[in-house]
């Protein structure tokens, strides 16, 4: 799995977004950060919950200036049923059929033929700069995610479970 | 010829589960009782004796397959309604696991992976029907898989006691040892190779019913000749030193 530092693969992939069956590229993405968000399979009763998730929480995080792509290995026109599904998404959902993305951030499940439950960030020189991921029973915190964001884009040493508003930690100080 | 409600298949479905019972307890009826016979012929020779000797091997028989039956059914029942209990426990605990493995087994069995997804959404509406559809599509489990103790116990020893009957009659009405012996082994061909075929062959629809009776006739016989093989081959191991 790429940890935080490393440069981020470039994909450009089908996607399903508002509808229509497209394609997305990394390099097309001119938001100032990216949350990639990998998970196993349309059509589960594990995953629907983060991705509704981010669809909700999509205008705070367009806020900080960053967009929100998830990927699975399903094909375009499931993900636009899948979306259809849960009543619309604001971002697009790629597809990863043979899981060549999943494998190059190192997260293809090689068993189950699917990608892991994992999240990362991307910064505006699209180097990672979080990188986490989940068993595939426990659903990712789209609030922490966001919290997540909102810390890298602070650009400022944040202390533990900062949130906007409060304090950061100068960088001359020990902490 | 009218096709059968739902409800009369699934009774014929349930009863057809007991066949194994009635199969296992004839064809132990039959052996066991043509062997008892054949060697008491031997052994003893007065005809009156050999019935007396048979129908008490024959109830003992029936007693004991009745109660293995009855015990038995009621073990496995019993075991697999404790492992059940524990499974819908644990699915309480976890739906999403049951609601993953069903979505996956419908997907298998042909329907689209959105389709099979609403059907399990569906279903997850109502706690019971999902975990009933999951025992049946996951595990296996029907109302079949629970026997009922008391009929399979009462069906293998009726069966056992039917069987036994094949070739301890002629002993009956016959009237020498020799006569009842030969009348009582064709008997006991001719029984074996009718459940073959009856059962097998007509009730299965198979092609050649014939083929399944002489099947049926020559595994019985053939594992009544191995066994005696096998005692003649260890018999001189119980000899006196």
């Amino acid at each position: 799995m790429l940890k935080p530092g490393d440069v981020a693969p470039s994909f450009d992939l089908p996607c399903a977004f508002d509808g229509q069956i497209s394609h997305l590229a990394l390099a097309g993405l001119r938001s100032e950060m990216v949350v990639l968000f990998f998970y196993p399979r349309d059509f589960s009763f594990i995953c629907p919950t983060e991705v509704v998730g981010f669809h909700k929480a999509q205008p705070a995080f367009k806020a900080e200036h960053t967009s929100i792509v998830g990927v699975s290995v399903d094909d375009p026109e499931t993900h636009r049923k899948w979306a259809a599904e849960l009543g619309g998404l604001s971002y697009p959902l790629l597809s990863d059929a043979e899981g060549r993305v999943a494998k190059l951030y190192g997260v293809y499940d090689d068993v189950e033929k699917v990608a892991m439950r994992a999240t990362f960030m991307l910064d505006n020189k699209r180097r990672i700069a979080y990188a986490v991921a989940s068993a595939i029973n426990v659903g990712r915190s789209v609030s922490e995610t966001l919290r997540v964001v909102r810390a890298i884009r602070s650009g400022r040493l944040c202390p533990a479970d900062w949130q906007p508003g409060q304090p950061t930690i100068d960088t001359d100080q020990k902490y | 010829m009218p096709t059968p409600k739902p409800e009369e298949k699934r009774r014929l479905f349930e009863r057809l589960a007991s066949l194994r019972e009635i199969v296992f307890g004839i064809q132990d009826g039959v052996l066991t009782t043509a062997g008892v016979l054949a060697g008491l012929s031997g052994a003893v020779g007065q005809r009156q004796q050999v019935i007396l000797a048979a129908l008490a091997s024959t109830a003992a028989g029936a007693l004991s397959m009745g109660a293995g039956a009855y015990l038995g059914t009621r073990a496995e029942t019993e075991v697999i309604r404790t492992e059940l209990r524990r499974t819908r426990e644990e699915a309480r605990a976890e739906p999403y696991i049951i609601q993953e493995s069903l979505l996956h087994e419908l997907n298998q069995e042909g329907l689209d992976r959105d389709a099979a997804y609403r059907v399990v959404k569906l279903l997850s509406s109502s706690p019971e029907a999902l975990h009933a559809t999951a025992e049946e599509k996951i595990y296996g489990l029907s109302n079949a898989s629970f026997g009922n103790p008391l009929a399979d116990g009462l069906l293998m020893g009726v069966a056992f006691l039917v069987g036994a009957l094949v070739p301890l009659l002629p002993f009956v009405f016959l009237s020498t040892v020799r006569n009842g012996l030969i009348a009582g082994i064709a008997t006991t061909a001719i029984v074996l190779f009718a459940v073959g075929y009856v059962v097998e062959g007509r009730l299965a629809e198979r092609r050649y019913p014939t083929l399944s009776g002489l099947r049926f006739l020559t595994i019985a016989v053939g594992a009544a000749v191995i066994g005696y093989l096998v005692g003649k081959a260890i018999s001189p191991l119980g000899a006196a030193p």
